[in-house]
């Protein structure tokens, strides 16, 4: 369990950070953030769609996209974005259903389940990782490649580079705080 | 017919379109303040601040019918402007507060007040006057301020129109509050409270109607 929270963390970090970006106008940092979105909000649509056919549900996603375009700057940068963006997301795939005389039942937290696991094949693009994983020391650097993206637990990591379960946690968790910092500076 | 657009073409296109300007409640908060002033400075003008406001303001009734109101509207714009950003929590009960002050000055009063004049103190003289000018006053600011809140993004347009109109209706009332002369609890809980109730309305509509996006 606890890796996936140090997954989410840091994902949310990188989420915050491209959407920062996007919103002083990088426009790749955009693109990313919306191709870093887009599987999440596929998820929940299609699972929860059936009152619309297929084929309509990437013409809803497409709604979901621009809207979060037009009102990105609504998010303040001290908030954390994925309550803006889920409470966004129902809020907009909600309407689309209904314009297209459907409904939908879609619970916030449907939006919170579909991660990681339906989403894991791009948690965050493997360039983004080893730019932020350069910037920190190797060992720890190692464990969270261990941990975070090849999907192994803390012990596991922990042994490859020498350390006790309960040390790898402790290192696997100040690891993370720095990618934190590390994120927050290259918001900068 | 053209092909039906790819979502990677669609994130291409929105990336290179320029982001939006910015949503800043700091803005709209000085348009309404602006707004109120000129509304309520026109008002004055015209009608006039209350001559003895000075000694009047010793009475804590007084003061509670621009305090109270004050509050309200305070409370209620940054309720307005947070229920404008999605994912944000919303906690309604601080509104409840002024009103229940309001409700406990009404009982009080009501223990000091002889039966036969309890309606006549109620009705008061300028009940109509008072409705009239709170709802006139507020339209402008109200429906500017809508204007101003479609750049955020409510996600209950209806809630946050009414919470921007019982801060406009609230804001207008304590500025009014300073020309009236009917200081009985009363009369102000119940006539204050109906044209704020009114422009709340309004703004409930209005945010129904013009805050979807």
């Amino acid at each position: 369990m606890q890796p996936r929270v140090e997954v989410r963390l840091q994902q949310d970090k990188l989420w915050e950070t491209l959407l920062a970006r996007a919103n002083d106008g990088d426009g790749a940092a955009f693109a990313r953030f919306l191709g870093a979105v887009t599987p999440t909000l596929r998820a929940v649509i299609r699972r929860r769609g059936e009152a619309l056919p297929a084929d309509q549900h990437e013409d809803i996603l497409q709604d979901v996209l621009l809207a979060i375009h037009l009102k990105r700057q609504t998010w303040r940068r001290d908030a954390p974005v994925r309550p803006w963006l889920y409470a966004l997301a129902r809020y907009k795939v909600v309407d689309a259903f209904r314009k297209r005389g459907a409904s939908i039942n879609l619970p916030i937290e449907d939006f919170a389940d579909v991660l990681p696991e339906e989403n894991a094949a791009t948690p965050l693009s493997s360039r983004d990782a080893d730019v932020m994983l350069g910037l920190i020391d190797a060992r720890s650097a190692s464990l969270v490649r261990a941990v975070a993206l090849d999907g192994k637990s803390a012990e596991e990591a922990g042994e490859t580079v020498g350390l006790t379960a309960a040390a790898a946690r402790v290192a696997l968790h100040r690891a993370m705080r720095r990618l934190s910092d590390v994120a927050e500076r290259m918001m900068k | 017919m053209t092909p039906k657009q790819t979502t990677a073409d669609l994130i291409r296109q929105l990336a290179a379109s320029p982001a939006p300007r910015p949503f800043r409640t700091g803005v709209v908060a000085g348009g309404l303040l602006a707004l109120l002033g000129i509304s309520l400075g026109a008002f004055w003008l015209v009608f006039g601040i209350r001559t003895d406001l000075a000694s009047a303001w010793l009475l804590m009734q007084v003061q509670a019918k621009t305090v109270l109101p004050l509050f309200l509207a305070i409370t209620a714009v940054w309720l307005a402007f947070g229920s404008s950003r999605p994912g944000g929590r919303i906690v309604l009960w601080p509104l409840a507060v002024p009103l229940l002050l309001g409700v406990f000055l009404v009982i009080q009063r009501f223990g000091q007040v002889a039966e036969g004049s309890l309606q006549a103190e109620a009705l008061g003289q300028t009940a109509f006057a008072c409705l009239a000018s709170i709802t006139v006053l507020s339209a402008t600011p109200l429906g500017v301020g809508i204007v101003m809140l479609r750049r955020g993004a409510a996600i209950r347009p209806a809630l946050t129109g009414t919470l921007l109109g019982i801060a406009v209706g609230a804001g207008v009332t304590a500025g009014y509050a300073l020309h009236c002369t009917e200081d009985s609890p009363l009369f102000f809980v119940l006539w204050y409270g109906l044209a704020i109730g009114i422009v709340a309305g309004c703004g409930g509509l209005l945010g129904h109607r013009y805050l979807r996006w």
